[in-house]
């Protein structure tokens, strides 16, 4: 294999791992969203605790997204 | 475009037998945010009044505002004597984390976000383990504290440990990712925006249309990736750290 097919595979890499490993985050953070508004319109008291354990499950759920940033970022210019 | 990403300018010493790297745009930007902070803190000190009693005056209203904010959002669920003695680390991390953060909005040429360097924000995530330890050991004591990893039982020492590494590891790689993607976006975006803009506007706009696209698309990307994802992003460090030692001091 030349060296440009192997930079070429690498770019279809880095965008295949970038899109496909965003779309578990992107549902997930959608759901977190939709849940979290959905009581806080039922409990509006409650809404500081919820917006509090709202962002840190985004965080947690985003770590997959943001892991899969890095192994494209190290496909892309580490490898 | 991506010939700078990851491939900074990086000064290498020899102390004995391991090698030192330092990447003199990560250190004088960190540099500059903490000295930056100090200074700030020195002028708002100046003007607390002697008597607690009175008003405060008009410069310390954003550093009330700040304080409870951490105290009431940030720390909420912890008990009051712990949420006293986390109040100061917690607010320090997160002005410091925010100051790198905003950081890379300011145009000066070389001048990158700390938090863009993985060794920062790794850093940053250690100081916050080993204070995990520190709290966790100060109020349960130690025993108590590390009998805490032979829980619910003692076969699952490696499943605890394993997740203290991983927990780690993912607070310092979140902030990390999320700064650089934020930087790269902004590198990789801003050319192609401006010049699809140019061709979409272009002829309707009689005026010297690239300076005016340029500058609006400078302003949507700095203000979307630097300024918004950089204030959450320090809050959810932030808020993560409290929740990490809150859960290993009670």
């Amino acid at each position: 294999m030349g060296p440009e097919l192997v930079q070429a595979f690498k770019y279809l890499a880095a965008g295949l791992c970038m899109g496909i490993g965003a779309l578990g985050p992107g549902f997930g953070e959608g759901r977190i969203g939709a849940q979290a508004i959905e009581s806080m319109a039922r409990q509006p008291e409650m809404a500081n605790t919820i917006l509090r354990t709202m962002i840190i499950a985004d965080a947690i759920d985003e770590t997959v997204g943001i892991y899969s940033l890095i192994v494209a970022i190290m496909i892309l210019f580490v490898a | 475009m991506f010939e700078k990403v990851g491939r900074d300018l990086v000064w290498r010493f020899r102390i004995g037998p391991i090698t030192v790297a330092l990447n003199p745009a990560t250190l004088g930007t960190a540099l500059g945010v903490s000295l930056v902070l100090v200074f700030l803190a020195l002028w708002l000190r100046r003007a607390l009044p002697k008597d607690p009693e009175a008003p405060p005056p008009r410069r310390l209203v954003p550093l009330i505002f700040l304080v409870d904010f951490v105290e009431n959002q940030v720390l909420s669920g912890t008990n009051e004597k712990l949420r006293r003695s986390l109040l100061p680390i917690i607010a320090t991390l997160f002005l410091f984390v925010l100051g790198c953060n905003l950081s890379s909005i300011l145009p000066i040429p070389g001048m990158v976000a700390p938090t863009q360097d993985l060794n920062v924000t790794l850093g940053l995530a250690l100081l916050v383990y080993l204070l995990t330890h520190v709290y966790g050991m100060r109020t349960k004591g130690i025993s108590r504290h590390l009998r805490g990893y032979l829980e619910p039982i003692p076969v699952m020492l490696p499943m605890n440990l394993i997740g203290d590494i991983g927990r780690t590891l993912s607070h310092g790689f979140r902030l990390f990712g999320n700064i650089l993607g934020g930087a790269i976006m902004t590198t990789v975006a801003s050319p192609v925006m401006v010049e699809v803009l140019l061709r979409l506007l272009g002829p309707i706009l009689a005026v010297p249309a690239i300076p005016i696209i340029g500058i609006g698309v400078t302003f949507f990307l700095n203000g979307f990736f630097g300024i918004f994802y950089g204030v959450i992003q320090a809050l959810v460090f932030t808020l993560l750290a409290a929740v990490y030692i809150q859960a290993a001091a009670e």
